[in-house]
């Protein structure tokens, strides 16, 4: 029988305090560059608006494209490399632009296509695929995506409610909410495309992660029965441990598809798998940092009545985040 | 044994139901021969259906376009609209067309491997109100016209000057300013009424046309071929149009009466040097009869000239209204006028009755057959603009097949080596598990009329990862019952039962983001929403029951006395 890490003991939660600097370390930068250059970047889908992917017979050059659109006027459209040399895609979100879009959605598209027909030559490349949003579109469906994001959070916290006792449940949704938070910090980072795709991608993260840590919780239910005096720190600990060899392999194998996706799936899923392979840390991470610590903390503020006296310990313990575990 | 007999029984009857689920089937395929007309053909398909960002195609939502007058009942106009899109769609020969109605105020047309996007717009969008009306006789325009300049002149219409100067005669008739033609000389076919006309009216008119020679409408127009027709420079258009769009301007021309431009410009090349001139009618505003009389319109090779013709076909009433008001116009002009523009205004030699027909010039077969088919299928109620339009080539799409089959067979293989070469012999039950979890997932989604898309396709290869995941929360539980001693039998039975709450957890989280995204994603996301909550109910089918057969069926044969290797 092949194992990997069979009967750890290994103290992940005293190393919090670090993981705690780490992730608001990295929600911080997330955040400056939130503050410095502006929100994240909206899909078309979202903000209204023109998409326009080209292929090229030959490798084309983007400047001679930006020059097109802004001899015809069309100014503010982002021109950008798609995949090989020879792919491109145009994107033209410009709020005058947009507002235009709104007597007709295919306008800001056909005077795209005018504008290279007339300085490229319209031989010179095929339209490969074309997305043209009137601002009311575009508003409906950032509002639904807005939506579906607020009730699947409300849905799966009315389900930890009735799964979990609350501090179980209050401790899962702080993590799910980290994890939205890291990952939206990681989008702007990378400047992925904000695409309803991609809120399909955090959503079936947020599940997830949410998996990971009801599989944790749900054994740190099971060992409280047999801990008779052993404070919830350790309980969490030697559950996080005996739940590692599950959590490692899951992770593999949803990772191993996910680095398919990425690699493979070419350029239009890329934002989705980018944010799937992301995602499987934030929710390991999380899922051990994030609600184990603060299931602890509230354990010390709302000590349960029946183990009162083992809440008391693990108050101390989680203080002195140095000591070391023992069973 | 009994149990495991009826577990293999339901495991079997599953693989055959999914075998019929996606078995290829005879498909009736709608095909467009290069003649118009629509031929059934029979294929035999995989019965999985890719979508439109996969196939290739356009998608279109449509609204109603209100920016040209509020529209009362937008209710019933739209429920209306829809049954003219269904027709002209239906027609159009596109196999598996979508036309549906979404939420109160949207029209939705899905067109698969649709490459024209232009063409389909156009079917979609055109309004096909076609009218006959009479062109003008009376020289009202004439008259019109220096009411018509000051009210341009009131309105402040007339900013930078025109690029057209007035008296060139590179015109395709010898153009000259209007006010010259009241001074007599014409170009008219039937000189007798209107040049009556003209004469009575040129002392009054003339004095003021005299003065206003240089008028900012006056100095834009040029005599056409007959009563009622005119001529714009190609690059005066737009400033006619936007001159006509001010109500005061309208209000200036003669009551009764209408301005339309011609559907195209006439003349010279440009490239050649020539200058392009659009017709512009006078046109009596009510017309003698319009298109919702129309039973039949097919396109037709023109007999006379080389192009095609448009020919129609009125029903018993409009044939009666048609005969009775061409008989009183006789060798007037009669300009058909489809959505506002004149396509053709010929002579009328004789009463016409049910039958008649539309000369377009210089168009081709495509153009006839498409406007064949809008006036078929009769016009749209209310003007419609695209609200969302999104269109993917078929070659993007075959890529992004081919690439997310590649990237799903990437992961099996991965997915593979990991279960197996952790858990050996039970890595083996999971993969052969894992294998019909994907052919359950694609049978479910080809039973159930799902659609696949590209997201759809990223989820089914994450679903090899994440679907893995229950087999491994059941072996870890089995190794960890092992290692506390316990036979093989009981720690398979005592493995299942403690996995089973933590699976259920997970599938519930899984199933309820799918259900949210499905009610507020669009196509796309609505294909992975739904692979998603198929592959669980599948990966839930596989993990708990095929899983456990298996390992109940090496029970069986080995008498559970050997480890189990895990």
């Amino acid at each position: 029988m092949l194992r990997i890490f069979h009967n750890t003991k290994y103290d992940f939660i005293k190393w919090w305090k670090v993981a705690a600097i780490a992730t608001i370390a990295f929600m911080g930068i997330g955040l400056a560059s939130f503050v410095i250059t502006g929100g994240v970047n909206y899909s078309v889908e979202f903000t209204g608006g023109t998409l326009v992917q080209l292929k090229f017979k030959q490798a084309a050059d983007a400047g001679k494209i930006r020059a097109a659109l802004d001899g015809a006027g069309i100014r503010g459209a982002e021109v950008q490399q798609f995949g090989g040399p020879d792919e491109y895609i145009i994107r033209a979100q410009e709020k005058t632009l947009v507002s235009q879009q709104a007597a007709g959605a295919e306008k800001v598209a056909d005077q795209i296509k005018a504008a290279l027909d007339k300085s490229l030559g319209a031989e010179t490349y095929t339209v490969a695929r074309k997305e043209s949003i009137s601002p009311k579109v575009g508003e409906e469906l950032s509002r639904n995506a807005w939506i579906a994001m607020v009730l699947v959070s409300l849905a799966t916290l009315i389900y930890l409610a009735f799964r979990f006792e609350w501090r179980f449940g209050v401790a899962a949704v702080v993590a799910t909410l980290h994890d939205t938070i890291v990952t939206l910090a990681f989008i702007k980072l990378l400047h992925l495309e904000v695409s309803l795709t991609v809120v399909a991608a955090i959503l079936t993260l947020l599940g997830y992660s949410m998996n990971d840590t009801i599989i944790i919780f749900d054994r740190v239910r099971e060992n409280l029965r047999t801990a008779g005096k052993d404070s919830l720190y350790n309980v969490l600990n030697r559950s996080i441990n005996d739940t590692l060899p599950r959590s490692i392999m899951t992770h593999a194998t949803t990772f191993a598809a996910s680095l398919a996706l990425l690699l493979f799936a070419g350029e239009v899923i890329r934002p989705f798998a980018w944010v799937m392979t992301f995602g499987i840390f934030v929710a390991t991470f999380s899922s051990i940092y994030v609600a184990g610590p603060v299931l602890l903390w509230i354990e010390a503020k709302f000590p349960r009545k029946a183990t009162a006296g083992s809440a008391a310990r693990t108050d101390g313990a989680a203080k002195r985040a140095g000591a070391v575990a023992t069973r | 044994m009994n149990s495991l007999r009826s577990r293999l029984l339901l495991i079997a009857a599953a693989i055959g139901l999914s075998v019929f689920a996606l078995f290829p089937r005879a498909t009736e395929v709608r095909e467009k021969k290069p003649d118009g007309s629509f031929v059934n053909t029979t294929k035999r398909l995989w019965p999985l259906k890719y979508g439109l960002d996969l196939q290739g195609g356009m998608h279109l939502a449509l609204e109603i376009d209100e920016s040209k007058g509020a529209v009362a009942d937008k209710k019933d106009a739209l429920g209306r609209a829809l049954k003219t899109v269904r027709n002209r769609i239906d027609q159009f020969g596109v196999s598996e067309p979508v036309v549906q109605q979404s939420g109160d105020d949207r029209i939705i047309v899905e067109l698969p491997g649709i490459d024209d996007q232009q063409r389909a717009q156009d079917v979609v969008q055109k309004s096909a109100f076609l009218q006959f009306q009479i062109t003008d006789e009376t020289n009202a325009l004439e008259k019109s016209l220096p009411r018509v300049d000051a009210a341009i002149r009131a309105q402040k219409l007339d900013g930078t000057p025109a690029t057209g100067v007035a008296a060139t005669a590179t015109g395709p008739s010898a153009a000259a300013p209007l006010s010259g033609l009241l001074t007599g000389d014409t170009t008219k076919k039937k000189p007798a009424t209107a040049a009556d006309s003209a004469k009575a009216a040129a002392p009054a008119v003339a004095d003021s046309a005299k003065k206003d020679a240089n008028g900012p409408m006056t100095r834009l127009v040029q005599p056409g071929q007959f009563a009622g027709q005119y001529y714009v420079k190609e690059s005066d258009v737009a400033r006619v149009t936007s001159f006509l769009a001010d109500s005061a301007v309208r209000n200036a021309i003669a009551p009764g009466k209408v301005l339309r431009f011609g559907d195209k410009p006439i003349g010279g090349d440009p490239a050649a040097g020539g200058v392009l001139y659009r017709p512009l009618y006078m046109l009596d505003s009510k017309p003698i009869i319009t298109g919702e009389f129309l039973t039949d319109a097919k396109p037709n090779r023109n007999q006379l000239e080389p192009g095609y013709v448009v020919e129609f076909e009125f029903n018993a009433e409009g044939g009666r209204v048609f005969r009775r008001e061409t008989g009183k116009h006789l060798r007037d002009n009669m300009a058909v006028v489809l959505d506002d523009r004149v396509v053709t205004a010929p002579t009328i030699n004789s009463a016409i009755g049910r039958n008649g027909q539309i000369t377009l010039g210089g168009a081709g077969l495509q153009e006839a057959q498409d406007l064949a088919l809008v006036l078929r299928a009769g016009a749209l109620p209310v003007p419609l603009k695209v609200a969302e339009m999104r269109n993917i080539g078929a070659s993007l799409g075959q890529d992004s097949i081919d690439k997310g089959k590649l990237a799903f067979g990437i992961a099996i293989m991965m997915v593979i080596v990991i279960m197996v070469g952790y858990y050996r012999f039970s890595g083996v039950i999971a993969v052969v598990a894992l294998g019909l979890y994907i052919f359950f997932t694609l049978a479910a989604l080809a039973g159930f009329g799902a659609t696949l898309t590209l997201p759809g396709l990223a989820g089914l290869v994450l679903g090899v990862g994440i679907a893995v995941d229950a087999n491994v929360l059941i072996f870890e539980r089995i190794r960890e019952e092992m290692d506390r001693g316990k036979s093989a039998r009981l720690s398979i039975d005592e493995g299942f039962k403690h996995a089973l709450s933590a699976i259920v957890d997970t599938s519930v989280a899984t199933i309820l983001s799918g259900a949210v995204l499905y009610q507020y994603g669009t196509g796309p996301v609505r294909g992975f929403a739904v692979t998603l909550v198929v592959g669980v109910a599948a990966s839930l089918f596989t993990a708990i029951f095929v899983t456990r057969t298996f390992l109940l069926l090496w029970l069986d044969r080995t008498g559970g006395t050997k480890p189990l290797s895990i």
